[in-house]
C-alpha cells in the first residue's frame, strides 16, 4: 500500500494528522488548479482551503477504487466553477481586470530578460484562460498543468470522454484566437510607443 | 487561407515526419492563426504550477479547528433550543394537571394513589386467576398432547438456531 492510500485509510478512521499529510502532498496541484481557474492568489487560497475542508467532510464517501488526486481535483474544479458562476451572476466580471493580473515571478531564474519574456507569456496565457468557459478552463488546466488523462478529466468533470476531447479542441482554438488578438494589440501598442500619444 | 491539415496536426499533437514538419514551419511563417495555435501549445506545455504561500497546511489546520468549533457551538445551541422546546411542550401539555397540583395537591395525590391501588389490585387478580388455571389445566390435557407440543417447540427452536447460524455466516462472508 502506498503512503497516500495508507493516509487516506487513516484519515477515514479519523486521524487528522494523516489528513494533514494529504494536504501537504496535494496543496500545490489543488492551489494551482484554483489559481488558474480564478486568476487571483487570494481567491485561489480560499478555494483551495475550501476544497480540502469539503474533502475532509466527505472523506467517508470517497471510493478507494478511484484516484484520490482525481477526486480532490474534481472537488476543486466544481468549487471553482460554482464560484465563477456565482460571480458571473453578480455584476463583477473577472474578465474586466484580466490585464491587471500578475503572475508570480520566478526569482530563481538566472536570466532576467528571458524570465521577463516567460512571465509575459504566462501572464498572457493566464489572461486568455480567464476568457474560457469555466468547464473548458478546468479541462485545459487538468490536461496541461496536472497531466490528467482524458478519462480522468471526464470522471472529474462528470463528462464523457468525447465531450472532454471536443472541449479541449474548442478551448485551444479559442485560446489561440485570443492569443492572436493580444499579440496584435501588443504590436499596436509597441508601434505607438515612440510617439507617446496616438494623436501623432 | 487554408489551414488544413496544419490546424489538425497542431490540435491533435500529431507526430510529424521531417517533410510534414518542414511544411508546417513554412505555413507558420505565413499564417498568424496557426502560429498562435502553435504558440499556445508551447505555452501550455511549458506552463508552471503556481504554489501557495508557505504554511498552507497550518492555515488549513486553523480553519478546520475554527469550523469544528463553530459546528460544536451550533450543535450545542441546537440541542439547547430543542430541549427548551420539548420542555415547553411538556409543560404546556401537562399544564391542567400541574395547575390542579398547585391548587389542591392533597386531592390530586389521593386520586393518583387510588388509581395506583386499583391497577395493583387488577394485576393481583389476574395473577391469581392465572395460577388457578395453571393448576387445573394439566388435569384436562392428555399426556400425548403435551408430548406433541414439546416436540413442536423443540423443532421450532432447532430451526431458529440453524437459521440464525446460517444468516450470521452469510453476513460475515459478505
Amino acid at each position: 500500500m502506498t503512503d497516500e492510500m495508507a493516509w487516506v485509510h487513516q484519515a477515514q478512521k479519523g486521524d487528522d494528522e494523516a489528513f494533514t499529510n494529504l494536504v501537504e502532498m496535494y496543496q500545490k496541484p489543488v492551489y494551482n488548479l484554483c489559481y488558474r481557474m480564478l486568476g487571483d492568489a487570494e481567491g485561489a487560497e480560499d478555494a483551495a482551503q475550501e476544497t480540502f475542508l469539503k474533502a475532509y467532510q466527505n472523506l467517508a464517501r470517497y471510493d478507494v477504487e478511484r484516484s484520490f488526486a482525481t477526486w480532490l481535483l474534481s472537488i476543486a474544479a466544481h468549487h471553482c466553477i460554482d464560484k465563477l458562476r456565482r460571480k458571473r451572476f453578480s455584476s463583477f466580471s473577472i474578465d474586466e481586470d484580466e490585464e491587471g493580473q500578475t503572475e508570480i515571478p520566478d526569482r530563481s531564474a538566472p536570466d532576467p530578460e528571458t524570465e521577463a519574456v516567460r512571465q509575459q507569456t504566462r501572464e498572457r496565457l493566464q489572461g486568455c484562460l480567464q476568457s474560457l468557459d469555466p468547464t473548458d478552463r478546468a479541462a485545459v488546466i487538468m490536461r496541461y498543468w496536472q497531466d490528467c488523462s482524458e478519462v480522468e478529466i471526464a470522471q472529474a468533470l462528470k463528462l464523457t470522454v468525447p465531450a472532454v476531447k471536443s472541449r479541449l479542441h474548442r478551448a485551444r482554438r479559442t485560446l489561440a484566437d485570443l492569443w492572436e488578438e493580444k499579440e496584435k494589440k501588443s504590436h499596436m501598442r509597441h508601434e505607438r510607443k515612440p510617439y507617446g500619444s496616438p494623436a501623432f | 487561407m487554408d489551414h488544413r491539415p496544419f490546424e489538425d496536426w497542431l490540435l491533435n499533437n500529431q507526430n510529424l515526419s521531417v517533410d510534414e514538419t518542414r511544411q508546417l514551419n513554412s505555413h507558420l511563417q505565413e499564417c498568424s492563426s496557426c502560429s498562435a495555435l502553435a504558440e499556445v501549445n508551447l505555452a501550455l506545455k511549458s506552463a508552471k504550477m503556481a504554489a501557495p504561500a508557505a504554511g498552507f497546511a497550518d492555515r488549513f489546520q486553523l480553519r478546520l479547528e475554527a469550523q469544528q468549533k463553530a459546528l460544536r457551538r451550533r450543535n450545542f445551541w441546537g440541542f439547547l433550543l430543542l430541549t427548551c422546546s420539548v420542555l415547553t411542550g411538556l409543560v404546556w401539555t401537562a399544564w391542567p394537571v400541574l395547575k390542579s397540583l398547585v391548587q389542591s395537591p392533597v386531592d390530586l395525590l389521593a386520586s393518583w394513589l387510588s388509581t395506583v391501588v386499583s391497577i395493583w389490585a387488577s394485576v393481583e387478580a389476574l395473577f391469581q386467576g392465572g395460577r388457578v388455571i395453571l393448576k387445573v389445566l394439566p388435569g384436562f390435557i392428555p399426556v400425548y398432547v403435551w408430548i406433541v407440543v414439546l416436540l413442536a417447540a423443540g423443532g421450532w427452536s432447532l430451526l431458529w438456531v440453524f437459521s440464525l447460524m446460517k444468516f450470521t455466516k452469510i453476513t460475515q462472508g459478505a
